[in-house]
């Protein structure tokens, strides 16, 4: 595990010399700070809109930015062959997914936090401080990121750019929807379609479980137990992702 | 005493279930500790097949390999082996030092021993005077010799050295050239990959020629220019490949 942890630390510094992600960075604080352009509402209403546009701001920017870093975490490798120098360490090929997996993830928790930093500054400035529920909301997309950038990492170990590029934006889209798809299914009575979208709610990552956004903005209280259930089914979902990408990585022939 | 075995290794190259390429078929050879055993062939030989299939890096489809008495994917094993690929990419954002460092950390070396190794490195192959210069802005024997220099970071028993002097101008060739043997001295044993004669005929005690994958000859070099009745290693090489195609041909 130090050896991932090393490998790891390697990928983020690559991330923070790169600087290519902080055009992203930049565009998602924008995107927070333009929230503010609300004030022709009341107060009360203007809270609620910047709530409202940063957490879908975070989580969307956030999706993009753990899309991007996964996808070329092991091409880039691959690419620039210094897979092949890497391999020749004593490290095993888990120990390389699992390395790049930190790394990341301490680029996307960098991001994160800025952009969370940013927004609750935001709620400061306007004089109502973040309570728990505002941070119970960021916890749920922290996980959902993680969950896409293992995803993408995943993907990255047996198929291209291109097509992982694709996949990973359909998830995320099918993601949020698998669940009133599921409601859809429970009212038709082709048994069919039926099993399909069935089967599909189950294989496919539920993301809207770690949307609470909707409820928080609006000042519903949403409990710790669905906190901690939403965390445990993001670690089971991680588990079995990364085990995937292990299994994969070993099998892939360089 | 051998220190790399490999027996009726075999690569192919797939495209689905479609055999497309011979990489290897059917090699066997061994280097005893303390020597520099040379591979010879011209481009797409598989001199680079066989030494990835060593460290691991590519499944063979068949045969078996062992370096010091372990198998190619054995961890504690790699701790013992040095590689330098063929044209050296690293990550192009680091500076030298950096680049030995993380490598370093990959075997676990003591930061102490590897601050120590890493000073010493670049001394020895002159890059001493560029610490904080990224790697994106080395030349290409730069990079070739930084490359040397993370190879050794392990100071370790086995090098394998895929085309060590490409890219190197005439007294960087020399340089390595005399590195090579005071390594050897120091009972390092080297298998190298190269197709440049002159440097394999002063360094190699043993060699092999390869060819579209297959192992035409391996020995000594007096042997083996004995054997063929040739004229020096460049007749000794063109002898066995034209004598290999010829026989291909009347198949």
């Amino acid at each position: 595990m130090k050896k991932a942890w090393f490998i790891g630390l390697n990928t983020f510094k690559e991330s923070l010399r790169k600087k290519t992600l902080y055009i992203l960075l930049v565009v998602a604080l924008v995107v927070i700070g333009a929230s503010k352009a609300f004030s022709f509402l009341t107060a009360e209403e203007e809270l609620k809109m910047i709530k409202d546009v940063s957490f879908s701001g975070i989580e969307f920017f956030g999706a993009l930015i753990a899309i991007f870093i996964s996808l070329t975490a092991i091409s880039n490798e691959i690419e620039k062959r210094t897979i092949y120098t890497l391999f020749s360490k004593p490290i095993t090929r888990q120990n390389f997914f699992i390395g790049k997996f930190f790394g990341t993830i301490l680029i996307l928790l960098l991001n994160f936090i800025l952009m969370s930093l940013f927004f609750i500054g935001l709620l400061i400035f306007k004089k109502s401080p973040p309570d728990i529920q505002v941070f119970k909301t960021l916890l749920l997309i922290f996980i959902e990121l993680i969950l896409i950038a293992s995803i993408t990492l995943t993907v990255a170990t047996f198929a291209s750019d291109a097509f992982n590029v694709i996949f990973s934006f359909f998830l995320y889209i099918v993601g949020h929807l698998t669940s009133y798809g599921n409601q859809l299914a429970d009212r038709t009575e082709n048994v069919i379609l039926k099993g399909l979208w069935k089967i599909l709610h189950t294989v496919v990552p539920n993301y809207e479980n770690f949307n609470i956004r909707d409820k928080v903005v609006v000042g519903i209280d949403v409990s710790w137990q669905y906190i901690f259930k939403t965390g445990i089914y993001g670690i089971l979902y991680l588990a079995v992702v990364l085990l995937i990408g292990s299994y994969f990585i070993q099998k892939r022939e360089i | 005493m051998n220190v790399i075995e490999i027996k009726e290794l075999t690569k192919y190259y797939y495209i689905g279930r479609k055999k497309v390429v011979i990489g290897l078929e059917n090699v066997s050879f061994s280097v005893e500790e303390g020597e520099i055993y040379g591979i010879l062939g011209p481009n797409g030989s598989g001199k680079t097949t066989c030494l990835k299939l060593l460290l691991g890096i590519l499944y063979p489809t068949s045969g078996e390999i062992s370096i010091l008495g372990k198998n190619q994917f054995d961890i504690e094993m790699k701790k013992n082996v040095g590689f330098l690929p063929e044209n050296p990419y690293y990550y192009d954002y680091l500076t030298g030092p950096e680049l030995l460092k993380f490598y370093g950390k990959l075997f676990e070396i003591p930061d102490k021993t590897v601050n120590e190794r890493i000073e010493k490195l670049l001394y020895l192959v002159k890059l001493h005077e560029v610490k904080k210069l990224a790697l994106r802005h080395y030349s290409k024997g730069m990079l070739e010799r930084i490359g040397l220099a993370a190879s050794l970071i392990n100071d370790p028993k086995i090098l394998i050295l895929d085309e060590p002097t490409t890219g190197l101008d005439p007294i960087g060739c020399i340089e390595t050239r005399d590195l090579l043997i005071q390594l050897k001295m120091e009972g390092k044993t080297i298998l190298l990959s190269s197709h440049f004669l002159s440097e394999v005929e002063r360094v190699c005690d043993r060699i092999a020629i390869f060819h579209r994958g297959y192992l035409l000859t391996t020995g000594g070099l007096d042997e083996l220019i004995k054997k063929y009745n040739a004229d020096g290693l460049e007749d000794l090489f063109v002898k066995t490949i034209q004598e290999f195609d010829r026989k291909g041909e009347k198949k």
